[in-house]
């Protein structure tokens, strides 16, 4: 805000140090614009896997945005280049940027070498959102799985990442866990690197 | 001979500590929906002719009632919705509340409906209406000039009822 | 405060249509014929209300209080009508109608799925809806 604090007057705008931004958004402005680029990305498909597909690409657009404004902002122009430095980079810094949280849990997972999972008991964008019967186990999380295949495509690690509701005992609601299934050239390099 | 009851209404009316303007108007109809009475002390609002707005008036009121009737929670049998119901008969209400105005209901085993328009801010006015009820009973069931179902024109009773209403809490 | 007090809930569309509709225990239960018809007629009278105000600006019937009931109504702005009928007396139904609105305008509208002036069939709005009415919240509404 102009004129709170002690703001320092600069003449030439390049000396002045990068903002922050803002970092709150109306939590309701955000659902209600999410439910438009569902509802509006419904209008454009005709099968469920359609519209994930377009939810994706729509995510995969801010992946690659974030990732260049974080590598800038919180690492020196530094990116990761090992495998479980980008996956510690996309569970805390990514998700603290985006969800104001860290994401609830970051697991490798046990039936494959190549697969990762990131899970949120409750995502920010499935917050207000009931899936209908018969859209079977669509999930809106796949914009945030956009998001993470974006960031990890852009850093040079790319992989499939898609999102799914597991069901918790003891709770009514499943989580959703976005599932990451590194490229073969992914794992070739990280065995090389040692 | 002795005359029982005769000078005093009763039962006596319901202590009364009003401000003077709470009553807006009042409606009497009999069960054939013929406004019998109507008294108005306060109405800034018309929207509709005399006529067309008692008609209404009684149209709610039989709507209001073969609501409650079919929505009563407490009991089984609750017939079909927009049948008439005998007065005394099913779940009725006495009163209901808007932003402007509180309306407090009564039916007589007759069928007999008085209708008592307040502020909102009114409290429950069931005993007022019984009061209300049994003046008419006295003044104008009792009068020999009065023909049943016809529109009342008893000095006495409207006098009373204006004096009455002009108390209320 | 007994939550077994409250009957049933219904929201009515701003044009009369029911499109939520839960029994909370009354005796008797309804069909949805019926309970389609009471929508609307409650629509209706709620209208025909506000035409016999003495005074301008009513904005329709806020309770109604009948033999075995009381029935309290909110309507939106926007024109939809929330109305609880619950045990003759029972308190703080006004603030437990505000926060079922509230539960309206989250789940239900922020919903992408959800048609407007449609029946509402979201999970999230049901489980926080129950939440709200089973009896130990009923006491902490009053914030």
């Amino acid at each position: 805000m102009i004129g709170v604090g002690k703001l320092k007057q600069y003449t030439n705008v390049l000396e002045k140090p990068l903002s922050k931004g803002k970092q709150e958004v109306s939590l309701s402005a955000f659902a209600f614009l999410f439910s438009e680029l569902v509802q509006y990305n419904q209008t454009q498909v005709d099968n469920i896997s359609e519209l994930e597909r377009r939810l994706e690409d729509a995510g995969y657009a801010v992946g690659a945005r974030v990732l260049e404004l974080l590598c800038h902002r919180e690492k020196g122009n530094r990116r990761e280049t090992r495998l479980l430095g980008i996956l510690s980079f996309v569970h805390s810094t990514v998700w603290k940027v985006l969800f104001g949280k860290v994401a609830d849990s970051l697991e490798k997972g046990t039936e494959h070498e190549d697969e990762y999972m990131i899970s949120e008991k409750e995502p920010l964008v499935n917050r207000f959102i009931s899936i209908p019967k018969d859209m079977g186990t669509f999930n809106c999380g796949a914009f945030v799985a956009g998001i993470v295949r974006g960031v990890l495509d852009n850093a040079g690690f790319p992989a499939v990442v898609t999102a799914h509701f597991v069901p918790v005992e003891g709770q009514q609601r499943p989580r959703t866990t976005i599932l990451i299934k590194f490229a073969e050239e992914v794992l070739r390099r990280e065995a090389r690197l040692g | 001979m002795q005359f029982f009851g005769g000078s005093d209404i009763s039962p006596s009316p319901p202590v009364t500590t009003g401000s003077g303007d709470n009553g807006h108007m009042m409606y009497i109809f009999n069960r054939n929906g013929v406004c019998l009475l109507y008294r108005e002390w306060n109405r800034p609002l018309k929207t509709l002719d005399a006529q067309q707005d008692h008609k209404l008036m009684f149209g709610l009121l039989f709507s209001l009632k073969s609501f409650t009737a079919k929505m009563d929670p407490t009991s089984v049998e609750k017939g079909n919705l927009g049948v008439p119901q005998l007065p005394g008969q099913g779940c009725s209400f006495h009163s209901f509340r808007t932003n402007t105005y509180k309306l407090s209901f009564m039916e007589s085993p007759s069928g007999i409906k008085i209708i008592l328009v307040t502020s909102p801010k009114t409290g429950d006015l069931r005993e007022s209406l019984k009061y209300i009820y049994n003046l008419y009973v006295e003044y104008v069931v009792k009068n020999p000039l009065y023909t049943p179902g016809t529109p009342i024109s008893c000095e006495l009773f409207n006098t009373t009822v204006d004096q009455y209403v002009k108390n209320l809490a | 405060m007994d939550g077994a007090a409250i009957y049933s809930l219904f929201i009515i569309n701003k044009s009369g249509g029911l499109i939520f509709y839960k029994d909370y225990g009354s005796t008797g239960r309804m069909d949805t014929n019926d309970s389609l018809r009471l929508a609307s007629l409650w629509h209706s009278m709620h209208a025909i209300s506000q035409q016999l105000s003495p005074t301008v600006g009513c904005s329709g019937v806020e309770l109604l209080q009948a033999d075995t009931f009381d029935l309290h109504c909110f309507q939106s702005l926007t024109g939809t009508k929330f109305f609880v009928v619950c045990e003759p007396g029972t308190q703080r139904m006004e603030a437990l109608l505000k926060f079922i609105y509230e539960l309206f305008a989250d789940y239900v509208l922020k919903n992408p799925f959800y048609e407007m002036e449609m029946p509402i069939r979201c999970e999230l709005f049901d489980l926080n809806l129950l939440q709200a009415v089973q009896k130990d919240r009923v006491a902490s509404l009053s914030r």
